[in-house]
């Protein structure tokens, strides 16, 4: 009950500020392990009976509470395993949180790994409308993309071969042409940045920020730090789950740069 | 700058529909492919959909006929073992290729937005197209069976309604019932393939269940079969006699109450599918 007041309080507050476009709180997303993996039938009745299935319970997102405006751009920054990619996927609606909520505001476009979902038998032609599909365009409506995706993706000779044929820089350029042809209020980007070759990068990196200038709001998870800087305002610096600092994405990045080194691990510059 | 509708009612109902639309869109592109792969790459292409039910009865007519005898069947025997076949094929195909899609889609359902309950569908469709097709051999036998005294009916057009939603209502149940199983156990996808098999002997296809000389309990066990009655209601409308009320009672009450069992079923341990994958 309280917590359901709790979330209506905070969906109204949400929905009357029309610059807010993420609002997180209290979010906790815990695993429940199976102590050994059991995943057939006899096993599991056996432990059944003795009572020996034993969790762990594993803490992936502790208490996160954030929030983004539009127009200011968040990273996500933190060691492996710190929980970033599990914040972005309860961002995008994909998995629900085991407590807390994120509320979100306007057409928030995931981008966790390029190409997912492409069919390796189909063309790059075919492929463009099943990806475009999977995000909710219809035939005609990928049809109007369509010509500038294949341009942005350098593609034009190759796109009638099936894409078991293309090398994996082009399935990666065809994924991120595919992705980035739709103009979110939202981005959430996985570590997908700086793919392909140099030519290509700079051409992304371009692309991004017309986007920016379009209105996208970024959500970034990143291992380099100097593409944060200059994408993002503000940062949120994970460790084990929980936030550790949040604020402005210089004084958070550098704050995280000198805590690795202290390990004694080298960072991107 | 975008801007957002306000009012209370637009905003609770856009998301609905833009959610249900952009599935059916999803749906629709994942029946075409899976469709498509089927065949890619063979020279006769979609043509082996209509082929494939056709070799597979004239094998099934071959050697049933003089094993198991057509003792019983008032039916065209090649229409019989066909009608029978492209049934159990449609619920077969549909449960087993949706039972293991969530597990085969691991990276797209957890990398993209499209909801879970896709999936299973997307297959279930397919099947379904390709039992469309199959009809087409179902007709062209009835054609060239006419000599032999194959007559057709207007009743054969409840194929498409009401046959076939109800057909569809138990193999959608049945097929989000063992994808979430299978989810977490994956010896379903063995013991299954058993269970077909047994489900396939047990189901009138090519023998009669008169002609098995049942006594009255066995003959009541053979009538809890669900597929029995979806398959006798599908050789009845092709044979002209339209089922009473009570044999629409059974194809819809079954179908409606599997489906909801295997939903709710699927709905409950979504949330907990990545647990497992």
């Amino acid at each position: 009950m309280a917590k359901n007041s709790l979330y209506a309080v905070a969906a109204d507050n949400f929905r009357k500020d029309p610059d807010l476009l993420v609002d997180a709180k209290n979010v906790c997303m815990q695993f429940k392990m199976p102590s050994e993996r059991i995943d057939n039938i006899k096993e599991f009745a056996i432990k059944l009976i003795k009572r020996k299935i034993k969790y762990k319970k594993f803490d992936v997102l502790k208490n996160v509470e954030f929030s983004v405006s539009r127009g200011e751009s968040l990273a996500l920054i933190g060691r492996n395993g710190a929980g970033k990619s599990t914040l972005l996927k309860i961002i995008a609606g994909i998995i629900t949180p085991t407590d807390g909520f994120v509320l979100t505001k306007g057409n928030v476009v995931p981008l966790l790994k390029l190409g997912a979902g492409f069919d390796m038998n189909a063309s790059g032609k075919e492929n463009i409308f099943l990806n475009g599909a999977m995000m909710g365009f219809s035939h005609r409506e990928m049809q109007k993309k369509y010509d500038s995706i294949v341009a942005f993706s350098e593609l034009e000779d190759f796109i009638n071969a099936p894409l078991k044929n293309y090398s994996s820089g082009m399935i990666s350029r065809l994924g991120f042409a595919i992705a980035v042809d739709v103009n979110p209020d939202l981005m959430l980007i996985d570590e997908v940045l700086g793919v392909g070759d140099i030519p290509f990068r700079n051409k992304c990196a371009a692309k991004i920020d017309e986007l920016k200038r379009g209105g996208t709001t970024f959500i970034v998870v990143s291992h380099s730090m100097s593409q944060i800087m200059t994408l993002c305002q503000k940062a949120v610096y994970l460790e084990n789950g929980s936030i550790k600092m949040q604020g402005d994405v210089k004084e958070v990045a550098k704050a995280y740069v000198a805590d690795c080194e202290k390990l004694g691990i080298k960072t991107q510059k | 700058m975008k801007k957002f509708p306000s009012t209370a009612l637009g905003e609770k109902l856009q998301p609905v529909f833009a959610g249900w639309r952009k599935g059916a869109i999803t749906l629709s592109s994942l029946v075409v492919k899976n469709v498509k792969n089927q065949y890619r790459r063979s020279v006769l292409g979609i043509l082996w959909t209509v082929l494939n039910p056709l070799l597979n009865m004239l094998v099934m007519a071959f050697v049933f006929s003089s094993i198991f005898g057509r003792a019983g069947i008032e039916m065209d025997y090649p229409v019989y073992v066909l009608s029978g076949n492209i049934v159990f094929t449609l619920f077969s195909a549909a449960s087993s290729n949706a039972m293991t899609c969530i597990v085969n889609n691991y990276d797209l359902l957890y990398k993209t937005k499209v909801p879970f309950s896709v999936f299973p569908l997307s297959q279930i469709f397919s099947a379904c197209v390709n039992f469309l097709f199959s009809l087409i051999a179902l007709v062209a036998v009835m054609l060239i069976r006419i000599p032999n005294g194959v007559t057709f009916h207007w009743s054969m057009l409840m194929i498409l309604v009401p046959w076939l939603p109800a057909m569809l209502l138990f193999t959608a149940g049945v097929s989000y019932f063992l994808c979430t199983l299978y989810v977490r156990f994956r010896d379903i996808k063995h013991i299954y393939s058993v269970i077909l098999r047994l489900w396939m002997y047990l189901t009138p296809i090519f023998y009669s269940l008169s002609s098995l000389k049942l006594s009255e309990t066995a003959n009541e066990i053979m009538q809890l079969n669900p597929l029995l009655h979806y398959l006798n209601y599908f050789r009845n409308i092709i044979s002209g006699v339209i089922p009473d009320w009570r044999e629409h009672l059974i194809v819809y009450g079954v179908g409606a109450g599997v489906f909801a069992i295997g939903w709710l079923i699927f709905r409950l341990s979504r949330n907990k599918f990545i647990l497992h994958i």
